[in-house]
């Protein structure tokens, strides 16, 4: 167990500093000159080239790329996610504010995601063919197809101007959630639907469910102890997947709601060429990424023990 | 107690695969049911198990792997008390212990799952657990097929001196003729979703009447084939 | 003639065959028996050079065996043909894989020692029996005249009668057309009946190697005489009193 542990820990390390390595590289390549930028976003006008060449030597752009990403590495793993190069701000607490806004958003989006789904499976899988389940499949297929972006105005455009009942735009009370969680969480309901009413059919049609019957087991007790765990094994897999479904709708859904977050924290820093700002989301969500995926790992290992197998 | 059953019949997609069939067993007595593939005697297993235990007799089916009876994700242990929920017996430790020693798997590790087993030690794992609730009849599917020939015959022995002098009737449904020969006193032939012959094993070994059954003692042998 | 000598495989570091050496000469079959394990699919892979030998040699009239073009037969009939195309064209494969023109008068002469109809052969694989199939997969093997013919499992998807049909095919096949078999099984009946050889291959070693006359009366090996007296309690062999 300790040995899986350490396995699934170094690979979550290579990850990491894998994503580190890249974002950086993609913007220190991107087209353009980052302390023009830089000093485009910090003065918002025209500036004297000795200004953006101390702005160079500041943002230790200069240095070039391996001691540039050193420089910004090293405090990172001291938990220093350093300053804005626009603002020369602390990245981590407007940070905390982004996530403030993001958090209870992507939250409230796979809790509607779960709720509509979850029943939405079970009743179409009842019977396989139905119109029931023709109807959940429908709606699922429609759900994926539709882009959040356009969702989003279908939702403003009937609740919030025809109907006038919720607000669309901003973030200022707990209404102003609505809308935005429910276009994030009709996306997630709709994969999450699909991916539940075949893992609960295929774990239907496993050989050894007609002796379980023939056993006497109570089709309850067949449906909880022998069907339930078969189909989350690929709901799980796919779960993790989800939650990069999940931040990305966020981001793009908080662009839509004109929502303060991660979007528009994200959109900004790029625009201004704020590498420490960029870095400092990017490493957050690789690392949330890891740990969620390590976490499945370990479920999926008490689950189904032949995986650990496999692997040692 | 005799085990009853008439009129068991099934349909596929509109066709007749199970003529209406009456099956009589005696108490204790062993019955082979022998036929060709396609022959309909899986279903007629089936058919008689479903109906059997609609009327509410014990009847225990041991299916031809023991991948058809357990779940791989739940450990032995798990399985055993679930089958004894299901005949609504409280776990019984000794009973346990005797058919385990019965069934030589006494020394296995209940908390593994199924395939931390041999084949043939979850074969008998699955013929114990048929046996909890000493079943008036227990029908096996193809019991041999699966396994390799020195488990295949350990397990039947096994079997055969457990069920020796106790009440429980044994249904084994094969295609092998070689393998009921040796195992059962009577035999059902089967052919086409109908039982043709049913007579005393000796009987139908020197004098079979129908073609099934002489196709079947023809064939019984691989050292004598027909030419 | 194939040369099996002192094959050693590893596998995963473990080792799967360990100095096994046998031999068959043409129009002869060897039988392999014993527990799955035991080695007979590795073997069968190792002597169609797709499995690496660590150590010894198997060879065809001293050349590497696939110069020879070794054929097989597999257990799962239906899966062993593409779903799609219908039974001429996967018989018709190997022709065309190796550039050589159909022979009818050959192909007509299997069909009927095989015992298949033409119209069965433009059915696809769905459409037609278990026993059918396992035919068919007979005939593919046969259709570009291979001296060397390895059957795995080749029987035990078929039930019992049509078991023992199809092994009287196969074998009347082999005196007709010639070819040197090998049989990896685990029904002793079928090996004690139909070849010439058997060998017992236990754990990745041969455990014996005798003619199958003197397998059924007098195995060498206490492992032999339990593998044999199996086969008599599930009655696949008689006793001979």
């Amino acid at each position: 167990m300790i040995r899986v542990l350490a396995s699934l820990c170094l690979r979550a390390v290579v990850v990491l500093t894998g994503a580190a390595l890249a974002t950086f590289a993609l913007l220190w390549h991107a087209p353009g000159d980052p302390a023009l930028a830089i000093a485009l976003a910090r003065y918002d006008s025209l500036v004297p080239a000795d200004v953006v060449d101390q702005i160079r030597v500041e943002a230790g752009i200069d240095a070039g790329f391996w001691t540039a990403f050193q420089a910004w590495l090293s405090p990172l793993l001291t938990g220093d996610f350093g300053q804005s190069s626009v603002t020369g701000r602390d990245v981590w607490p407007e940070l905390m504010t982004a996530l403030s806004y993001t958090v209870p958003l992507a939250l409230a989006g796979l809790l509607i995601g779960i709720t509509l789904s979850v029943p939405l499976a079970l009743l179409a899988t009842r019977k396989a063919g139905s119109w029931l389940d023709r109807f959940a499949v429908g709606l699922a297929s429609l759900g994926a197809a539709i882009p959040a972006y356009w969702l989003g105005l279908l939702l403003i455009l009937l609740f919030a101007v025809q109907l006038g009942w919720l607000p669309a735009m901003g973030a200022r009370t707990s209404a102003h959630l609505i809308l935005p969680a429910l276009t994030l969480g009709l996306g997630v309901a709709a994969s999450l639907t699909r991916i539940l009413r075949s893992g609960i059919l295929e774990a239907r049609g496993q050989s050894f469910l007609p002796a379980l019957r023939r056993r006497g087991v109570a089709a309850r007790d067949i449906e909880r102890h022998h069907v339930a765990p078969h189909a989350a094994i690929p709901v799980l897999t796919v779960f993790g997947l989800e939650l990069a479904f999940l931040l990305e709708g966020a981001v793009i859904v908080e662009v839509i709601f004109a929502r303060p977050g991660l979007g528009s924290f994200l959109v900004d820093a790029i625009e201004a060429r704020d590498f420490p700002k960029v870095q400092a989301v990017v490493i957050l969500a690789a690392v949330l990424f890891v740990v969620v995926n390590l976490l499945i790992d370990l479920v999926y290992r008490g689950l189904d023990p032949r995986i650990g197998e496999r692997d040692a | 107690m005799t085990i009853w059953a008439t009129g068991l019949s099934a349909e596929r997609s509109g066709r007749t695969i199970l003529h209406s069939t009456d099956v009589v067993i005696r108490s204790g007595e062993r019955v082979g049911l022998v036929g060709a593939s396609g022959s309909g005697k899986s279903t007629l297993g089936h058919a008689l198990i479903d109906t059997l235990q609609a009327q509410g007799q014990s009847v225990a089916h041991v299916p031809q792997s023991p991948d058809e009876a357990l779940d791989p994700l739940r450990s032995l242990a798990f399985h055993w008390a679930e089958a004894e929920r299901a005949l609504g017996m409280k776990p019984d430790p000794t009973r346990q212990a005797e058919l385990f020693t019965a069934l030589r798997i006494e020394g296995g590790n209940l908390r593994k799952r199924p395939w931390g087993w041999s084949r043939g030690m979850q074969q008998r794992f699955v013929i114990a657990m048929a046996l909890i609730g000493a079943p008036d009849l227990l029908v096996m599917d193809e019991p041999t097929s699966a396994l390799d020939p020195i488990v295949a015959a350990g397990t039947m022995d096994l079997l055969d001196r457990y069920l020796q002098d106790r009440q429980t009737a044994l249904l084994l449904v094969t295609h092998d003729l070689g393998l009921a020969a040796r195992r059962v006193s009577r035999l059902m032939v089967m052919e086409d979703g109908r039982i043709v012959e049913d007579a005393p094993t000796h009987q139908v070994l020197s004098a079979p009447e129908t073609r099934a059954a002489k196709s079947l003692c023809a064939h019984r042998n691989w050292l004598e084939l027909p030419c | 003639m194939l040369n099996v000598d002192g094959v050693c495989v590893k596998r995963g570091g473990k080792p799967t065959l360990q100095g096994v050496s046998m031999s068959i000469a043409p129009s002869r079959t060897l039988a392999v028996v014993g527990e799955s394990g035991a080695g007979k699919s590795t073997l069968i892979g190792a002597i169609l050079g797709m499995i690496p030998c660590a150590a010894g040699t198997i060879t065809w009239n001293d050349a590497p065996v696939r110069r020879c073009k070794p054929a097989l037969v597999m257990q799962e009939p239906r899966s062993a043909f593409n779903p799609r195309l219908c039974l001429r064209r996967s018989v018709m494969e190997p022709l065309v894989a190796q550039g050589i023109a159909v022979d009818a008068a050959h192909l007509a002469a299997l069909c009927q020692g095989l015992e298949i109809s033409a119209d069965l052969l433009d059915r696809r694989p769905s459409q037609v029996s278990i026993g059918q199939a396992q035919r068919v997969g007979i005939l593919r093997a046969l259709i570009a005249s291979p001296p060397l013919v390895l059957f795995d499992e080749p029987l035990s998807a078929l039930d019992a009668v049509t078991q023992k049909h199809t092994a009287r095919l196969i074998a009347d096949l082999q005196q007709n057309v010639g070819f040197a078999a090998l049989i990896v099984t685990h029904d002793l009946g079928y090996a004690a009946a139909f070849a010439d050889d058997i060998a017992v291959l236990r754990a990745g070693r041969i455990e014996e190697l005798t003619t199958a006359q003197d397998f059924v009366t007098a195995p060498q090996s206490a492992y032999g005489h339990t593998l044999r007296d199996a086969a008599f309690a599930l009655g696949a062999l008689e006793q001979v009193a």
